[in-house]
């Protein structure tokens, strides 16, 4: 009895589609939810969607099935971050998302699935630089729990934490300003502001902040205006490794401190101020 | 062209053990500005009653509002809640609430007391229900926290009826109109 070998049946992924037409044929892909399950494919049969060469045995396709199936927002995200690449040539554009699917081996159309003002590349640009910043301050303060390392100060570790922040737009930083405009506009303000303060609130917290009162809100307001401002310098920065921008990143961070330091001395002074008047109060009545 | 499904993308904040965040900022967020209050309610209260007989009664009921207002200190760091904005502003308006009250007389602290110990009270149940129907063992520790609380702040009531509350002149438009602040002061320390 000969076995015969049926068409598997899987879960059709929209990049399989794009593929199709990525080759010779431009054929127009159709958006088709990564939910459709079809038959194997039609002309234009492409040997690269197995990832395994043969055809797998009856207990390979179950796990093939799951190494194949990727979500439509997994690979958007997958887009997005091998369409950065191209950014520094061809900025934050529907071009550059369409190098980027290309190396992913995709249709250019691929980059019909999003803005054509870059929003999401950006968004997804700014995301990935705060997990990376989240992780690299993680890694820290596991260090400083075990001792290997000194535990810094606060000025020292939130000037560290900016210049590491804004270190990761360098290679970018040509085009950058097309960025901030983009991620100014009313569309994509929700989501900017929240990255940034998740951002902000994130470095604070790494940094030991532990305030339950208003204190939340002026550290926070305090560093956000440093990070925006210091960035804005960075961006019409021309010396050599960018030192005049680390430079005021250094003493935005100091006024800062000393303005905090008055405060508090102010706050000393009036209730030492407080207790001398009551003290008066009491030896004039008596 | 048409955008394929929005990507929100935000920094992810991930819940520690697949806890609700946003149910839990809300709880922490209301409850530490509740104690905060009542906190300034029982100060303002001992501005103007200090010396008097119901003093040591007022001081105790105070402490226990402290410590209750430390643990919740303790909580909002370790979930990372952030506070209600609006702390500033209860900080006077629960000062004259408690000194307005005391001015009042013996009396109308108590009502005041009664009042808020109720509105409380109520919220907690409230609270615990909501996380009962959620998940009541992911939420043991605060759920004991809340209980226990809510216990106390029963006691407080009750204390209140005990010094006579109920005989201030204008007592129920007192506490309907306590009550109604502190519906109000909920419904805004959950969201801002």
């Amino acid at each position: 009895v000969r076995c015969q070998q049926y068409p598997p049946l899987r879960a059709l992924q929209a990049s399989a589609a794009l593929r199709a037409a990525s080759d010779e044929h431009k054929k127009e892909p159709w958006a088709s939810s990564s939910q459709q399950h079809f038959e194997s494919p039609p002309a234009g049969h492409q040997p690269e969607e197995k990832p395994q060469g043969p055809q797998p045995s009856y207990t390979g396709q179950g796990g093939q099935e799951s190494e194949d199936y990727e979500s439509e927002e997994q690979l958007q995200h997958r887009i997005l971050t091998a369409a950065l690449e191209f950014v520094p040539e061809h900025g934050w554009t529907a071009e550059a998302i369409a190098e980027g699917a290309k190396t992913l081996g995709l249709s250019v159309a691929a980059a019909g699935l999003f803005h054509s003002d870059g929003s999401e590349l950006i968004l997804h640009f700014v995301s990935e630089c705060n997990t990376k910043l989240s992780e690299l301050l993680k890694k820290e303060q596991k260090l400083v729990q075990l001792g290997e390392a000194e535990k810094k100060p606060i000025d020292e570790f939130l000037r560290d934490a900016v210049e590491a922040r804004l270190r990761m737009l360098i290679p970018y930083i040509e085009k950058w300003p097309q960025a901030l405009s983009v991620l100014l506009l009313p569309r994509n303000i929700p989501s900017s502001l929240n990255l940034l303060t998740s951002m902000i609130d994130d470095i604070w917290h790494y940094a030991g902040d532990q305030s339950t009162d208003f204190n939340w809100y002026t550290r926070r307001a305090v560093l956000t205006a440093i990070y925006n401002t210091t960035e804005l310098v960075m961006m019409q920065d021309s010396s050599p490794g960018f030192e005049d921008t680390w430079r005021f990143l250094e003493n935005r961070v100091a006024d800062a401190m000393t303005m905090s330091n008055t405060a508090t001395q102010v706050q000393s002074t009036g209730e030492a101020v407080v207790q001398g008047l009551m003290g008066a109060a009491v030896t004039v009545s008596n | 062209p048409g955008a394929g499904a929005a990507l929100r993308p935000c920094s992810s904040r991930v819940a520690q053990d697949g806890v609700n965040k946003a149910v839990i900022d809300r709880i922490i967020r209301v409850d530490h500005a509740g104690e905060y209050g009542a906190n300034r309610i029982y100060a303002g209260q001992m501005a103007v009653l200090g010396r008097s007989s119901v003093g040591p009664v007022i001081q105790q009921m105070w402490n226990q509002e402290k410590s209750h207002l430390k643990k919740f200190n303790e909580l909002m760091v370790a979930y990372r809640v952030r506070p209600t904005v609006l702390l500033p502003f209860w900080n006077i308006a629960g000062f004259v609430l408690g000194a307005g009250s005391a001015l009042l007389g013996k009396k109308g602290a108590m009502a005041c007391t009664v009042a808020v110990e109720e509105s409380i009270s109520e919220h907690y149940n409230n609270q615990i229900r909501t996380l009962i129907e959620e998940d009541p063992e992911k939420y043991k520790e605060l759920l004991q926290v809340i209980k226990q609380f809510r216990d106390e702040e029963q006691e407080h009531h009750d204390i209140g009826l005990e010094h006579d509350a109920e005989a201030t002149p204008a007592y129920s438009v007192l506490k309907t109109a306590i009550q109604l602040g502190c519906k109000a002061a909920i419904f805004l320390s959950e969201r801002i």
